[in-house]
């Protein structure tokens, strides 16, 4: 993916060292070891979610590693004359600071970031993700959710990085509370003018007869919503354990390896980006896979990986998840606890 | 040197140092609004020498608090307020007799800005005001007393607990700052009163070891607290209905919608939104104009009338076309047919005689409808804004039950407007007796669906009635007029050297004659009615060299006093205009700036704003320009005093030369207007003659007269304003200040047409204001040449008032002035006494370079406000200078029908089912005459036929009959109104 320059000696001395056994790697993992992955939730408050991810970074140096920032943003959507869709729709976008990749032309690098918000988009906004309340106004006004996702350095394996940046700022995002508001034409209208007026008309007509199919009518009046409780965050997104995680599984056959570094991502002839969601503890969705690199593979190898990544992917999966139940606790009920105490 | 330290507040703080909201736009969008806050450990408490807080400000509030109440005789006392104590009990807070030290939280304070804008406006007035004792203390930054919201927690419940932690924290605080010294006893510590009327919150309080209190049980252990149990509003006791479980009583009002849907209702266009405007003729009978309909939406009933009152913004639902209903044509009063209800019970039941009663009228007049006249129908489903202010009242004396003037009893009495377009309001009051014959105050509070009439309070007396102090308060509380006198702030904006300011030696270094036009030789005069004081306009007339006319108009340069974004400009701008009442005018510039240094007097130099055309002999433009300038004018003429000089053949003085230019040039230009299609309109004008400044009863009403040199003035006045509104129109396209006059729907003149055509066969064509304007000239009666006059004036009534309005903000084809048959139009005549015109100065001042504008006139929003506010008191010191003509006109009939009997002269207008419509031109007022018993009434011709004797009498309208004017003093209100009867064709007395 990235254009790091490696000389033929570094690569085939890399890729020798790999292949040993036991495997070398230059930071002295194992292959299927992660580098340390720092998360932090709720670092943009203006946003509606948003979370700051670091891979690998240097505990001494107190730099370096893969530095990822994602933040969602809760747009009002008028679905009959605007251009938003009934449901809400997600439009992800992925940016990159020049800074991370300081070898790479600034049209290279707008291909990159279109390869990456490709990868994003097509994963995250996929239908059987969605969210069931982007929905404020059935038929009239819906949320759109923006992801933006800005790569602050690059120290590889940013795909998986990237996933779960927006994993964690979408499981952080709040949908603000709406009411819809709609106006019936209130039923004791007749019996009012009745006694006002006296007039006799035949009750029967006058009540225009509904069906319980007839959906019309509701979205006929509901016109707009309100904010309940302005100061309130709202709900969080519905279904949020669904969004997956992505590994990505660096071949170099016969062996594989997770979490690469730039060298090492610039030694093997293929990648394979696997993104699995986890709805429920016992269920693994492939949401997508995704080959890159000049390599090829057979399809038995293809299955082999797919199994051998929903493993490793429910381990970085459940890794996740506690950290971000715990930084719920932390930004919350700790941080009013604290406050209460002093 | 303070030491100042920045201190990088960490992320993991947040919910503290931040307070996150949503604020949803205008447009629909949702937006997450994020404040920083800080909390700190000196906020102080303002309590007098109290040992832990720094006081830097004057501290507010005494050490030990009042012991004014009887609960607190002995240790003293401090009132900490809830929010809802301000949003409902305002009149108590704000009375000069409720003084204890308060401590207003700042929590209470955002939440009442948030509930309500007028309240909160009302609260930080009562802040700043000097006899209150008030403290503001900000809880949500003082460490100790910030709250953070609980998970599920509502924000009505997280204010209640911000109050309450606060009010421990001042229990805990006082008792803190008086450490007990060793040896003595420890002194009494004063209590915090937490006041509040929620009940769950009370309870909590309780719970939590406070001393709280509702309103009521408070101001019930104050000293004077007769006076101020009044003043509590009906909404905030429990206990005004003492007898009667509410639950019990029958609802007679449908609910109202919910705000919400009320405004998604109108968004999607199924209701509409407007005005109330109550009928004057029938008391249950109501309109509202909206824009989707070109007739106003008719409300029929009091159900449907559904509790609004006059003025307030209403949702209106509008009935399918075949329940639409005409307006009714009968006079229904509400004191006839309401006068048995009872306010202590008219509560009871939905089925008493009066509520029969009601329903009669409205059968009888829905049987006899015609089907010509129908408008939209609909009825009130929610109030958007209420408009509700203090009303100036009468108590009704038969509504009470107990007259004796040493009872303090409460008793439920009714107030009775003096507006016939509200209803009566009932107010629970000790002091009834004593109010009896007096004009009140009164603020309505709410009103239930359960409840006949709203319910108010006594807010404070004015006066006797018919003394002329109360009835000319009365009148400019009525209207909204601002009659304080000028503060000390906005007369400190006026020249320091005050009476003596002159126009300085001319001078090129001085400021005053920079750019200055020195025009002091001009042969300048100014002609104005007579005894006029604020003289802003002056004209000058002389022949060219090359045969054209050079002509000027000078008018006051009050835009070099009174400079923007002064005290004395926010004032100028509140008022909005100089209100002219019979024996009175409350101005809208302090007096020294209107009746002197502005004032163009004469033989005196004065600073002046110069138009000056070059005009050939046809009075046709041959070049304009603007100019400041220094004036002395030769003399002050009144139209009379013109008039005469310019007829008298003998004078031939270069002043009488340039009046008689003058004229010639102005029926020129009137000529001229007219061929473009101005209209000729009319109004009841009469002047009332006073007798001396000092006592000021009116001898005679008379006809005010119209000479030739009124139109003279008139002509160029309205030249330099066109000529102005042309200029500022080119320079600020964006925000210049204009005056137009919508063209008239033709809907409105239907009416009007109609009985024209069917009464005198006469046509009035309404296509366009010359075509209306030929046509009101061929309407004319040789045998009565009022009535020409009378079509007029009904004409005028048809038409829409003109506005001010703001160039960026209207489509530039709806600029034009219909009356005027004029395609731009501004006033810049006026300064002293209108303040569109200040601003119209400024721009024209900045057009010609010689200042620079100041941005607020740049603003479009900015112009809008002041607009609106000028076009709001405009329209207000209209009627206020209309009803005190009214009101002189009354005590000149008054004194005469004690001589003789008043028999005058009148055109029927309108005809009712039960009554006419009279018009009295010679005393300008309009009156009705009802009759009892049953009479014919043919709506389609506009006929009644009277029963009498053999010989039934028809009177139809525009027919001319002969009036009894009497003023009779209304026995129940003391309101004293003018009844009238007819005496010719027939005698209508005891019909």
């Amino acid at each position: 993916m990235t254009s790091t320059l490696v000389s033929k000696s570094e690569r085939a001395y890399i890729q020798a060292s790999l292949q040993a056994t036991p495997p070398l790697r230059g930071d002295g993992r194992g292959l299927l070891d992660f580098r340390t992955v720092l998360l932090e939730t709720g670092v943009a408050p203006l946003a509606n979610g948003s979370a700051k991810l670091n891979i690998g970074k240097m505990p001494h140096e107190g730099g370096g590693g893969t530095e990822v920032l994602a933040a969602t943003k809760l747009e009002v959507e008028d679905v009959e004359t605007g251009d938003g869709v009934d449901g809400g729709r997600i439009v992800c976008s992925v940016s990159c600071s020049p800074s991370a990749y300081p070898h790479l032309s600034s049209n290279a690098l707008d291909e990159l970031q279109y390869d990456l918000t490709v990868i994003l988009q097509q994963t995250i906004g996929h239908p059987s993700l969605h969210p069931q309340n982007l929905t404020i106004i059935p038929r009239r006004k819906s949320w759109l959710l923006n992801l933006d996702v800005v790569i602050l350095a690059d120290s590889g394996n940013v795909v998986d990085a990237l996933f779960m940046a927006a994993r964690a700022a979408l499981w952080d995002t709040k949908v603000p509370r709406t009411r819809a508001v709609e106006y019936h034409a209130p039923e004791e209208t007749q019996t009012t003018r009745d006694s006002a007026g006296a007039m006799d008309i035949d009750q029967r007509e006058a009540i225009p007869q509904t069906s319980g199919f007839d959906t019309r009518e509701m979205v006929r009046t509901a016109a707009d919503f309100e904010l309940p409780d302005y100061w309130d965050e709202g709900e969080v997104l519905n279904g949020r354990e669904r969004w997956p995680v992505c590994v990505t599984l660096n071949l170099l056959p016969p062996t594989h390896f997770l979490d690469a570094t730039l060298p090492e991502e610039a030694s093997v002839p293929l990648r394979m980006h696997l993104t699995f969601s986890f709805g429920t503890p016992n269920s693994a969705n492939l949401q997508s896979m995704r080959l890159s690199g000049p390599g090829e593979l057979d399809l038995n190898q293809i299955k082999a990986y797919i199994a051998d990544g929903e493993k490793y992917a429910r381990e970085l999966f459940n890794a996740l998840e506690t950290k971000l139940r715990e930084e719920d606790i932390r930004r919350n009920v700790k941080a009013r606890d604290r406050f209460a105490l002093r | 040197m303070a030491e100042i330290t920045i201190r990088k507040r960490p992320r993991t703080e947040a919910v503290v140092t931040q307070r996150k909201f949503f604020k949803k736009t205008a447009r629909g969008k949702v937006i997450k609004v994020l404040r920083e806050r800080y909390l700190r450990d000196d906020v102080a408490c303002g309590i007098h020498s109290c040992g832990l807080c720094a006081h830097e400000q004057d501290v507010l509030l005494p050490s030990s608090g009042s012991f004014e109440h009887a609960s607190f005789a002995n240790n003293g006392h401090f009132v900490l307020p809830d929010t809802n104590v301000f949003l409902s009990q305002m009149d108590l807070m704000e009375s000069p007799l409720f003084s204890p030290p308060i401590i207003l939280l700042q929590t209470v304070m955002e939440e009442v800005r948030h509930r309500s804008l007028p309240l909160y406006n009302r609260l930080k007035a009562l802040v700043k005001s000097d006899d209150k004792k008030i403290w503001i203390f900000y809880n949500e930054y003082r460490s100790e007393t910030a709250v953070i919201r609980e998970e599920g927690e509502s924000p009505n419940d997280r204010n209640d607990r911000g109050i309450r932690k606060a009010t421990a924290w001042y229990n805990n605080h006082v008792s803190l700052a008086r450490p007990p010294v060793r040896g003595q006893a420890k002194p009494p510590l004063p209590t915090i009163v937490l006041l509040t009327d929620d009940v769950a919150n009370r309870q909590k309080a309780e719970k939590e070891g406070l001393t709280c209190m509702s309103v009521r049980r408070y101001v019930e252990g104050v000293k004077e607290s007769g006076q101020l149990l009044d003043l509590l509003s009906a909404a905030g006791s429990e206990t005004i209905e003492p007898t009667q479980a509410v639950a019990a009583r029958q609802a007679l009002y449908p609910d109202y919608l919910p705000m919400a849907t009320l405004l998604a209702g109108i968004k999607s266009g199924q209701l509409h939104q407007g005005h109330f405007n109550a009928n004057q003729y029938n008391y249950l009978e109501g309109s509202v104009s909206v824009p989707a309909f070109e007739k106003p939406v008719l409300l029929i009933g009091r159900e449907h009338m559904n509790r609004a009152v006059q003025g307030d913004i209403v949702a209106v639902e509008v009935f399918d076309e075949k329940d639409w209903k005409a307006p009714a044509d009968e006079v229904v009063d509400q004191e006839a047919t309401l006068k048995n209800d009872d306010a202590d019970d008219s509560e009871e039941e939905g089925e008493d005689d009066e509520a029969l009663a009601e329903r009669k009228v409205l059968q009888t007049e829905l049987a006899k409808q015609s089907a010509s006249s129908k408008q939209p129908t609909g009825r009130v489903v929610g109030i958007v804004k209420r408009n509700w202010r203090s009303y100036v009242c009468h108590i009704d004396s038969t509504s009470l039950t107990s007259t004796n003037s040493t009872s303090l009893s409460q008793q439920t009495v009714f107030a009775t407007p003096v507006s016939r377009l509200l209803p009566r309001i009932r107010l629970r009051t000790r002091q009834a007796p004593a109010l009896i014959g007096q004009k009140i105050l009164v603020t309505i509070d709410r009103w239930e669906r359960t409840s006949r009439y709203p319910e108010g309070h006594f807010v404070r007396a004015l006066g006797k009635v018919q003394s002329k102090e109360a009835e000319q308060e009365s009148l400019l509380l009525e209207f909204d007029v601002p009659y304080r006198p000028f503060g000390k702030a906005i007369l400190d904006c006026l020249p320091p050297e005050g009476d003596n300011w002159v126009v300085p030696p001319k001078s090129e270094t001085d400021p005053n004659w920079r750019d200055r036009e020195d025009l002091r030789d001009l042969i300048v005069c100014s002609i104005d009615p007579p005894g006029c004081q604020d003289i802003d306009d002056a004209l000058h007339a002389r022949r060219l060299p090359n045969g054209n006319i050079e002509a000027g108009v000078h008018i006051a340069d009050v835009s070099h006093f009174v400079l923007p974004d002064t005290p004395m400009d926010h004032e100028a701008a509140a008022r909005g205009t100089t209100v002219y009442l019979v024996d009175k005018r409350i101005d809208m510039l302090p007096a020294l700036l209107g009746t002197n240094l502005c004032s163009l007097r004469p033989h005196v130099e004065r600073l002046a704003f110069s138009v000056i055309w070059e005009l050939s002999p046809e009075a046709e433009i041959v070049n304009v320009r603007f100019t400041k300038s220094v004036i002395a004018s030769k003399s002050a003429f009144t139209y009379e005093e013109a008039q005469v000089r310019k007829d008298d053949p003998k004078m031939s003085d270069p002043l009488t030369e340039s009046i008689r230019l003058l004229n010639d040039l102005a029926r020129k230009l009137k000529a001229g207007r007219m061929a473009a299609g101005a209209l000729n309109l009319a109004s009841p004008e009469v002047k009332i003659q006073l007798d001396s400044s000092e006592s000021s009863d009116p001898i005679d009403v008379e006809q005010k007269e119209l000479r030739e040199t009124n139109s003279l003035v008139e002509e160029f006045m309205l030249l330099a304003n066109i000529s102005v509104a042309g200029k500022i129109q080119e320079t600020f396209p964006q925000t210049a200040v204009l005056r137009r006059h919508l063209p008239p729907p033709k809907a409105n003149f239907e009416k009007l047409q109609d009985i024209l055509k069917k009464r005198r066969g006469m046509t009035l064509d309404v296509s366009s204001s010359g075509a209306l304007a030929a046509s009101l000239d061929r309407c004319v009666d040789p045998n009565e040449p009022a009535f020409n006059t009378l079509v007029r004036i009904m004409a005028t009534r048809c038409m829409l008032s003109a506005e001010y309005f703001c160039s960026g903000s209207v489509a530039r084809d709806t600029f034009g002035h219909y009356g005027l048959a004029s395609p731009i139009y501004t006033h810049f005549t006026s300064p002293i006494r209108r303040y569109a015109d200040v601003l119209a100065h400024r721009q024209l001042s900045a057009a010609i370079g010689y200042t620079s504008l100041h941005p607020s006139l740049h603003s479009k929003s900015h112009v809008e406000r002041v607009l609106e506010v000028v076009n709001k008191r405009h329209r207000m010191a209209q009627m206020a200078s209309r009803a005190s003509v009214e009101f002189y006109v009354g005590l000149a009939l008054k004194a005469r029908s004690e001589k003789e009997t008043v028999i005058e002269d009148a055109f029927v207008i309108r005809a009712f089912r039960n009554g006419l419509g009279v018009f009295v031109s010679r005393l300008g007022i309009e009156g009705l005459v009802t009759f009892k018993r049953e009479i014919q009434f043919d709506a389609d011709n506009y006929v009644i036929t009277i029963p009498a004797g053999e010989q039934p009498v028809s009177i139809a309208v525009f027919d001319k009959v002969k009036v009894m004017v009497e003023v009779e003093q209304d026995k129940n209100t003391q309101r004293g109104r003018v009844v009238m009867s007819l005496s010719h064709p027939i005698d209508s007395r005891g019909m």
